[in-house]
């Protein structure tokens, strides 16, 4: 299905490409190939804790590597009827799965019958925060990477749907409201092994209000947990509701607190940023609301900067929090072999969950009017039994601290 | 100590000097087009990619000059009061998000010229000390003001 919906997408681009637009455009204006990137090196994590920015990352064992902030995209947009364009855009990074599908990262064609509305179809950026269209996009925010706190829980990069968006200016600034509505999904690397899950339906909403120096805005997103796949979690959860409640009463509550298919996932976000002067803030707060507590969180960052010619220094804050409390199982069984899959319930469980937050120093030199040069210290405190964003080889029960140094360069062309 | 001093402060000076370059820009369009001015905020919704389309309708081609001119510096500043380096950011995103394609650049003024005056529905904008009678004029950035 989706190989039929990109073929039909390349398709119209090519047989558009041949057809006459305008008098007055040339080949150029109708055809546009753009590219992005990221070249980047970072040093982070501890030997049995491991550090990445994006869970479909693999944990960086106190070790420098290239791969976790380096990106390449590529983008072609073809203007193809006055009012009708198509938009293909190609990611290369290292992720844990890497196949077709994961490196088309959009394919979608936009209708704009009008100035004020926009229609678009097919696979497109999921809009939930601030950088949610350009999180690959390292030449568009000041940061060396997405801030982990607030966009690393939400792995999610698109969707496959439709949108629909109204703008237009007003006394205040320039409104946009935009309904949207699809699903989605993620592959990620947990502890011990690969997770997949899908949500569909998706459906959600964001204003935004911005003139030239801010912008505020607000989303909302529901969803639904159709499917999680882990070969690990599927025998964990297995093993608990196969467990006779006489050995262990509450296995089966266990097993659905832990798995997450057929739950619903809220979420609430609220932004602004600010850039005059010379100086820059930016700050977004967000809260995902769900019974499954994988993914039931709260977190925000507060980011300010000053621009001294073409240099920015800046620092922020951030801080992501589980809104479900580590558990502890008791009373223990005195059969082992109940006791080993208490403990391994227990861990299971606390692994997920997320007490993190990070200040961070940096400075970004835009060195030519195409290229940036980022260097940045991040300084994070990960609470016990608050790793879920880490790769632990051994269980988080004490509070521990990480460095994160990198170094990177951001081009568009 | 002082001599630092100094350097830190001629750097930031040199910096923003694209800010205080003294040129009139006129926004210029092909004599065809039925647009007879615009006001600064339509010009800026051109150029901040926040219109598609000209108030009257029309779709424009928008062009640019080139991407380190001064001149470019100065038209985005004296519009928007954004340093080039957060107008690259900020175009990339719109580039990147699919909201907007960017104003092609152009090499010179004298492109400019030319392409304006071939095209019907193009815009651009150029110094003032440049323009001739094959273009129109429809909003002017006087800095002396």
């Amino acid at each position: 299905m989706r190989q039929f919906f990109f073929f039909c997408i390349a398709s119209l681009i090519i047989f558009f490409s041949a057809q006459s637009v305008n008098a007055d455009e040339t080949f150029r204006d109708r055809f546009r190939i753009s590219s992005f990137g990221t070249l980047g090196i970072t040093h982070a994590g501890k030997d049995q804790f491991g550090y990445r920015n994006e869970l479909t990352h693999k944990g960086q064992f106190n070790q420098f590597s290239i791969f976790p902030d380096s990106v390449f995209g590529l983008q072609v947009n073809a203007h193809i009827l006055p009012n009708l364009n198509a938009t293909v855009q190609v990611i290369a990074e290292k992720q844990v799965k890497q196949n077709f599908n994961n490196i088309v990262d959009w394919a979608y064609l936009t209708y704009q019958p009008s100035s004020n509305i926009t229609l678009r179809g097919g696979r497109m950026g999921i809009d939930l925060f601030m950088l949610s269209e350009y999180r690959n996009l390292g030449f568009a925010y000041l940061w060396a990477r997405p801030i982990t706190e607030f966009y690393t829980p939400v792995s999610l990069s698109h969707f496959e749907g439709i949108d629909l968006k109204y703008s237009n200016n007003i006394d205040l600034g320039y409104f946009e409201f935009k309904v949207y509505g699809g699903q989605t999904g993620s592959d990620i690397r947990v502890n011990r092994g690969d997770f997949s899950v899908r949500m569909r339906p998706i459906f959600g909403a964001v204003a935004s209000l911005e003139t030239n120096h801010w912008k505020a805005r607000a989303t909302f997103a529901a969803t639904h947990i159709d499917e999680t796949r882990s070969t690990q979690l599927r025998q964990l959860l297995t093993t608990l509701d196969e467990t006779p409640a006489f050995l262990w009463p509450k296995a089966s509550g266990f097993s659905d607190l832990i798995n997450g298919e057929g739950n619903q996932a809220y979420y609430y976000s609220l932004g602004f940023s600010y850039d005059k002067n010379n100086w820059l803030a930016q700050s977004e707060f967000a809260i995902t609301d769900s019974s499954w507590p994988s993914v039931a969180l709260t977190n925000g960052y507060l980011s300010l900067g000053r621009r001294i010619g073409p240099v920015t220094f800046y620092t922020v804050g951030s801080y992501a929090k589980s809104l479900n409390d580590p558990k502890t199982i008791s009373p223990r069984s005195s059969q082992p072999e109940v006791n080993a899959l208490q403990d391994i319930t227990e861990n299971s469980f606390n692994a997920v969950l997320v007490n993190q937050n990070s200040f961070s120093l940096g400075m970004r030199w835009d060195f030519h009017t195409n290229m940036a040069l980022k260097a940045q210290w991040d300084h994070t405190w990960v609470r016990k039994n608050g790793g879920g964003l880490l790769i632990l080889r051994e269980p988080l029960v004490r509070d521990i601290e990480l460095n994160i140094f990198s170094l990177n360069l951001s081009f568009v062309y | 100590m002082s001599i630092i001093r100094y350097l830190l402060i001629a750097f930031v000076i040199l910096a923003l000097l694209p800010a205080s370059v003294s040129a009139d820009i006129v926004v210029i369009v092909n004599p065809a087009n039925k647009i007879e001015s615009l006001s600064k905020r339509q010009v800026v919704d051109l150029y901040m990619g926040r219109k598609s389309h000209f108030p009257n309708g029309t779709r424009p081609l928008r062009f640019d000059q080139p991407s380190n001119s001064n001149l470019r510096a100065v038209f985005y500043y004296q519009l928007t009061q954004m340093s080039l380096p957060s107008i690259n950011a900020y175009w990339a995103r719109l580039v990147f998000t699919g909201r907007a394609s960017a104003p092609l650049a152009l090499a010179s003024d004298d492109e400019m010229l030319e392409v304006v005056e071939k095209n019907q529905h193009a815009i651009g904008y150029i110094d003032k000390k440049y323009l001739n009678d094959r273009v129109k004029v429809i909003f002017e950035l006087n800095l002396n003001q």
